[in-house]
């Protein structure tokens, strides 16, 4: 069984269209990746996927049922948890209350237990204190707990959104060009981070712009360009592929691995 | 605290920090001790910092913008009066019938504002203050206009009132205590955080199965009862209401409060009231120009001073390199 | 029993009051497309384009033109100046919308406390245009005031339409409404245009305020109701676009009629707010769509 279907995926703005009739499927192992040059159609894509966008035409589905215009919220309830290509944080939370709003759709108390704290809250908020240390230690962040998030640099940043949306136990995560303003070593880093994932059962998509991330870390891509699928394989079939090195270097060189 | 900027590490920063807070607990300490015209003003501090507290959480933590919540307090106030001193109620379940009406009043105004831009709510509530206004004007048969309600009792239980000045400055101080603590633990707990967390993006907190339209909701209603709260509070501690009590000016002075104390802090509103309230009493004397120096003030302070008088201390000590942190999230607007 | 003539009577009210509502709401889609703020200070340039008239009548004894033009100009010279040391620091430090919005409430209110230090609490009239008695059709009567505001509404909205199709500086504008950042790539000079739309939108505001004058009075705090009519006048047509904001005000001023018609003078403004409740319910993007 697939963990997300993609069934002729289209949106238009205007005149322009942003995605036309794009299909693929996300296997529950492993990780896939979409690639593509800029403009090609990858955030739109995504926002499609994540409920943020109205498809003008075409089917979402997402372990088996249609989630296609569902709103965001109700999306991420299912467990299909998105990042943002430029790091949404919560500027006025600390990097642990951040990973902490990550357990939300995990938890459950409301006004009421903030105001009573019964022993089945206290409960609860020991346990998703628990969960946010260890998902802060597990990129890395452990001694940045108590910082404000705005006061990370940005490459941690881009971390402190991935331990948030792990915090919600996606089924499938959707990063949005993780490694976009990483220099190398955290590159390296977020790769080791993303197999991981992967490892203990997350489904993940990425969009990448980075080709080596791409290339070390995805067992499956698909290629846009110009709001359309070209291909679609593993690294090295699409690496070999005429039609993608033409999208991507003008079919000059094939691309660097 | 949890919100405590990385930035201060030593203990004069603390001190610093925390130096306004303990000032305000000193001069309530002193005005229960020292009785008179002090008690009055620190009374009426109290009440203020109980409203500010409400609209600190909706502001300040939700990071939306409401200019209604005098409505609220006038909901509280004139519920308060006409139960106790028209129909001879007893004064809490009076105060909470106000508070009742407070809260559907937010989630009728709320409901279909929320979902859209910040400007259509601010606008809305910017009418419902001047709506309630009116009819409190001109359902003269309740609230008997211009002249207002007189004689409404002091608060109590049963045949045990509280009727001195002193005691009733000790209650505020519990209530306000109370209030204070509240809105602690609603801002450390997984309601408290969502709030926090759909003003810095609301995006990103829908990505994460946050209902933000109905976060958001909460929050207004959760304002909008303190609000009631210190609309009940002052009627019975005043003993009179009249539609003036409850004007625009309430609004301007809660936000000057807000913005004086710090907002998105615990203390800030107390501090704020206090502040406001005790320290320029010479601007109290000319009434007219109260407003207009409020006005200005607190054109000043989001100018100059974001995130309120205690981060211009912060200011002052922080490293050059370190950006200043935003009071709310930048690129918001539209 | 139902009056024909009083119903009438009350539309014709509704329809001049409406633009005086749909002038103070292309004031707010002005300013909003140059900047996406939303100018809660709005109601303050009526307020003054009225008072500052009555001031100039009976101190100076200007003529009406003459003093007119004067509030004109100076509530335009005011919007810019509010523009400059309000507005202008908080855009540069991006600050929040929310701020913004309590920023020109505050002017608002600062506008509002000296007016009534400088002239009191007391509502001030001046004198209708054109001294004659109402025309007469059927038992309708209609002033000559009222024609005046319809007249001069009209008059300005085909200005307003030339300035923005024909004029480089209208068109400038209409670009950074579309696309700001796109605008400043194209060499417009973007803060100047936010200093523009304020003194347009000032202007605007003061005219309206001018025209309603004669027919009702102005005191220290007409503006702020006003400002919420224009508001719900502009979501109405759709926010952001000026002349949808002129239908919503006709609209708007003829429920309020209707409401008053119905059910006593006292509901006018839980009329107008009930409007805009029952509009962000049903139609948030307003009768013809959301200008974005």
């Amino acid at each position: 069984m697939n963990r997300l279907g993609v069934h002729a995926l289209t949106r238009r703005f205007g005149g322009l269209v942003a995605n036309d009739s794009i299909s693929f499927d996300v296997p529950v192992e492993g990780i896939s990746a979409v690639i593509g040059p800029n403009g090609a159609g990858k955030t739109t894509l995504f926002s499609m996927i994540s409920g943020f966008l109205e498809p003008s035409e075409g089917r979402v589905v997402f372990e088996g049922e249609d989630v296609t215009g569902v709103a965001p919220e109700r999306i991420a309830a299912r467990g299909l948890v998105r990042t943002f290509q430029l790091a949404q944080l919560f500027q006025n939370l600390t990097v642990l209350e951040n990973v902490k709003v990550g357990r939300h759709i995990r938890t459950k108390a409301g006004l009421w237990a903030a105001l009573a704290r019964p022993a089945w809250a206290r409960r609860e908020e020991a346990e998703t204190e628990r969960r946010a240390r260890e998902l802060i230690a597990f990129v890395g962040l452990g001694d940045q707990a108590d910082a404000r998030a705005a006061a990370l640099p940005y490459g941690q940043q881009r971390l402190l959104e991935i331990a948030r949306a792990l915090a919600a136990e996606p089924k499938l995560l959707l990063l949005d060009e993780p490694a976009a303003g990483l220099n190398h070593d955290e590159t390296e880093r977020l790769s080791g981070i993303i197999r991981r994932i992967a490892a203990q059962g997350t489904t993940v998509l990425l969009i990448e712009h980075d080709m080596k991330l791409v290339m070390n870390t995805a067992d499956r891509i698909v290629v846009l360009n110009f709001g359309r699928k070209i291909a679609e394989g593993t690294p090295t079939e699409v690496q070999g592929n005429p039609q993608v090195i033409e999208a991507y270097l003008g079919g000059v060189e094939t691309p660097h691995v | 605290m949890p919100t405590l900027p990385t930035t201060i590490s030593t203990n004069a920063g603390l001190l610093l920090r925390y130096l306004p807070a303990v000032l305000a607990v000193g001069l309530i300490a002193y005005a229960i001790v020292a009785g008179g015209h002090f008690v009055t003003l620190a009374g009426f501090a109290l009440i203020y910092a109980v409203f500010v507290t409400g609209l600190n959480i909706f502001m300040g933590y939700a990071g939306q913008a409401s200019f209604g919540q005098n409505a609220f307090a006038a909901i509280g106030g004139y519920a308060s009066a006409v139960l106790t001193a028209t129909y001879g109620w007893p004064p809490i379940p009076a105060l909470i019938v106000g508070a009742a009406g407070a809260a559907l009043c937010a989630v009728v105004i709320g409901y279909p504002t929320l979902r859209l831009r910040g400007h259509y709510l601010a606008m809305a509530t910017l009418a419902i203050g001047l709506i309630v206004y009116e009819v409190t004007v001109q359902w003269q048969s309740v609230t008997q206009g211009y002249m207002g309600i007189s004689g409404i009792p002091p608060l109590g239980i049963g045949s045990w009132e509280v009727t001195s000045d002193r005691a009733q400055l000790i209650m505020l101080s519990i209530v306000v205590t109370l209030c204070m603590a509240s809105a602690w633990l609603i801002r450390n707990s997984r309601f408290g955080r969502a709030i926090v967390a759909l003003s810095g993006s609301e995006d990103a907190a829908r990505a994460l199965g946050v209902d933000v339209a109905r976060y958001k909701l909460a929050a207004f209603v959760v304002s909008a009862v303190y609000a009631s709260l210190a609309g009940s509070l002052f009627v019975h501690i005043v003993g009179f209401v009249s539609p003036e009590v409850f004007g625009m000016h309430m609004v301007i002075l809660g936000f000057t409060m807000l913005y004086v104390g710090g907002i998105g802090t615990i203390t800030g509103p107390l501090v704020g009231a206090i502040v406001i309230n005790l320290l320029p009493e010479t601007f109290r004397g000319l009434k007219d120009y109260q407003d207009l120096v409020y006005g200005a003030a607190l054109i000043l302070l989001l100018i100059y001073a974001p995130g309120g008088l205690a981060s211009l201390g912060n200011a002052l000590k922080r490293r050059p390199s370190t950006p200043i942190p935003a009071t709310a999230p930048k690129g918001a607007r539209p | 029993m139902f009056d024909l003539a009083y119903f009438s009577q009350t539309l014709v009210n509704g329809l001049s009051v409406g633009c005086i509502y749909g002038l103070i709401g292309i004031g707010f889609c002005v300013i909003y497309n140059a900047s996406g703020i939303v100018n809660f200070a709005q109601g303050a340039f009526v307020m003054l384009g009225g008072m500052i008239t009555y001031v100039l009548l009976t101190t100076l004894h200007l003529p009406m033109i003459v003093a007119g033009s004067i509030a004109i100009i100076v509530v335009a010279l005011l919007g810019v100046l509010i523009e400059r040391i309000v507005v202008r620091p908080l855009w540069d430090r991006n600050a929040t919308m929310f701020v913004m919005i309590l920023a020109t409430l505050a002017v608002q209110i600062v506008i509002e406390r000296t007016t009534l230090i400088l002239v009191g609490d007391q509502p001030k009239s001046i004198p209708v245009f054109t001294d004659l008695p109402p025309i007469r059709i059927g038992g309708v009567s209609i002033g000559y005031q009222t024609l005046w505001i319809i007249g001069v509404s009209l008059v300005l909205i085909a200005l307003l339409a030339l300035f923005f199709q024909k004029t480089l500086v209208g068109r400038a504008m209409r670009a950074c409404s579309i696309n700001r950042e796109a605008a400043a790539l194209q060499g417009i000079p973007v803060s100047r245009m936010l200093a523009l739309s304020f003194a347009l939108s000032a202007a605007l505001g003061a005219i309206a305020g001018i025209l309603l004058t004669p027919t009702q009075f102005t005191a220290f705090n007409v503006g702020t109701p006003f400002a919420i009519s224009g508001f719900i006048a502009a979501i109405v047509g759709g926010f952001g676009r000026p002349f949808g904001a002129f239908l919503g005000g006709i609209a708007l001023g003829l429920a309020q009629a209707l409401a008053v018609f119905g059910l006593g003078s006292g509901l006018k403004n839980v009329a107008a707010l009930s409007v805009l409740l029952i509009f962000l319910f049903l139609r948030p993007s307003g009768i013809l769509g959301a200008a974005k």
